[in-house]
């Protein structure tokens, strides 16, 4: 092969290989294998299909909402039922998004902003499916799934968090969670910035993060986490974890705990999942603005 | 008896995909250039294939027949997100040698990149990654002459020697 050609295919193949790439083909030939397993005959998908997109009905209007789950807490007022639910199953499609609502805020402009919210992100990852299972119709078929939905998280006198969580397959079957914090007493959604009396905290609870994902990596040869010492070798922590978002995912524990949450791939590999950690009281004692929410 | 080909071609297909993903990596990233799509294009890849790998008559032909999806896979997926990069005239005028240029190597650094997609995967695929040109052009899903062509024109652009390609495409 002429010199230039063999240049041009150095650089070509010199383009680093992600970690990810292993969790990532495996992880597609087991769900391809699982797929393949249940699969219905060809004459089958069409007609089933056809006939499984007319059943998914898109409800829209307040009037046709299902009230699915009550979270009936005695002694709050405050509650989050399922609006509206988006549901497909097809034999490589599903779908499954679950709107919250939250009732009987007495604070309606926080109620009718975090109710809009929910309602325009369910329905933009229901728009999203469906153009996606088209696309990939289009292309003789394949599987795009979709899981979302949320559960509470703290319920209490004082505080109530949602977390709503998207698992999406068609991509690298990512997982995002995002939370939201009340404060059922005040009816104020709380951040994570308002907790605390200056910017130090990122500093601080990424300080804490980063030696508990040491100690649990030391006593546990399973947990992993980009970062150096967390369980790796050293070398393939290239775009390590160094410092939280300042608006970094986050809930209050129903016994007044920060817990800091991250998505999928974002802090380790695909197989940790959503990773969850609570930073001691504490450490946090000195930023905080007061013990109010956490203690 | 259908089905047990089935179930070889997937445990063949299994392996293959083990042994070769670094190489099906390189090529979806050749076209989306971005880490996090590559590994989407791949992951698409597979399971597409996973579900088709019935209609896979013969086992021979799976290293084209799975190319060709990657490559679909992946140009659908710079269609989808509007990437696809459309070579304007300039970029053409400015690839094509003016003169005839005495220094060598100009910025061949970026040559591949570059250089157009449809004259890149022609080269990567025919070169880099072994494939007979009728194979290509059955993967591209063009005519074997227009495939012949096309790597004429991206040696040309590259300004490579042509009888270095000829052994190859005579009996392509």
């Amino acid at each position: 092969m002429d010199e230039k050609l063999k240049e041009l295919e150095k650089q070509y193949t010199e383009v680093p290989i992600p970690k990810e790439l292993d969790f990532v083909v495996e992880n597609a030939l087991k769900q391809g294998k699982k797929k393949r397993k249940n699969r219905a005959p060809q004459w089958l998908l069409g007609t089933a299909a056809a006939a499984m997109l007319f059943t998914a009905g898109l409800n829209v209007s307040p009037a046709m909402a299902r009230t699915l789950s009550d979270i009936p807490v005695v002694g709050s007022i405050v509650k989050v039922l399922t609006w509206t639910e988006y549901k497909v199953a097809e034999d490589t499609y599903d779908a499954d998004i679950k709107v919250p609502a939250i009732e009987n805020l007495e604070n309606k402009k926080l109620a009718d902003t975090l109710n809009e919210k929910y309602r325009s992100e369910g329905k933009a990852l229901y728009n999203d499916f469906v153009a996606e299972v088209d696309y990939v119709k289009g292309q003789g078929g394949g599987h795009v799934g979709i899981d979302s939905g949320y559960e509470i998280k703290t319920d209490n006198d004082q505080i109530l968090s949602i977390g709503r969580y998207t698992v999406n397959t068609v991509g690298s079957s990512s997982t995002t969670m995002h939370y939201d914090t009340i404060d059922k007493q005040n009816e104020i959604l709380i951040t994570l910035p308002m907790l605390f009396k200056d910017d130090s905290y990122i500093k601080t609870i990424s300080e804490n993060i980063i030696e508990q994902m040491r100690k649990q990596a030391a006593s546990d040869p399973d947990k992993k986490y980009w970062v150096i010492g967390g369980g790796l070798p050293d070398d393939e922590v290239i775009d390590g974890f160094t410092t939280i978002k300042a608006d970094q995912q986050f809930y209050i524990s129903d016994k007044g705990k920060l817990v800091i949450s991250f998505d999928k791939y974002e802090v380790a590999q695909g197989y940790m999942g959503i990773v969850e950690f609570e930073i001691p009281t504490d450490v946090l004692k000195n930023e905080l603005v007061s013990s109010k929410y956490i203690h | 008896m259908k089905t047990r080909n089935a179930f070889q071609h997937e445990e063949i297909f299994v392996q293959f995909i083990r042994e070769q993903k670094e190489r099906f990596y390189l090529l979806a990233y050749s076209y989306t250039k971005n880490e996090q799509d590559a590994l989407d294009v791949v992951q698409d890849s597979i399971q597409k294939a996973m579900l088709s790998l019935d209609r896979l008559e013969n086992v021979e032909y799976m290293k084209s027949w799975f190319y060709k999806i990657v490559v679909r896979t992946s140009i659908d997926f710079l269609r989808k997100h509007k990437r696809l990069q459309v070579t304007d005239d300039d970029t053409l005028q400015y690839l094509t040698p003016a003169q005839e240029d005495v220094y060598e190597n100009v910025d061949l650094e970026h040559a591949l990149d570059e250089l157009p997609l449809m004259y890149r995967e022609v080269v990567i695929l025919h070169y880099f990654e072994d494939l007979k040109l009728a194979d290509v052009a059955n993967i591209l899903n063009i005519k074997l002459s227009t495939a012949k062509s096309r790597l004429y024109k991206a040696l040309k652009l590259l300004k490579i020697q042509l009888q270095d390609a000829k052994g190859e495409t005579a009996h392509g």
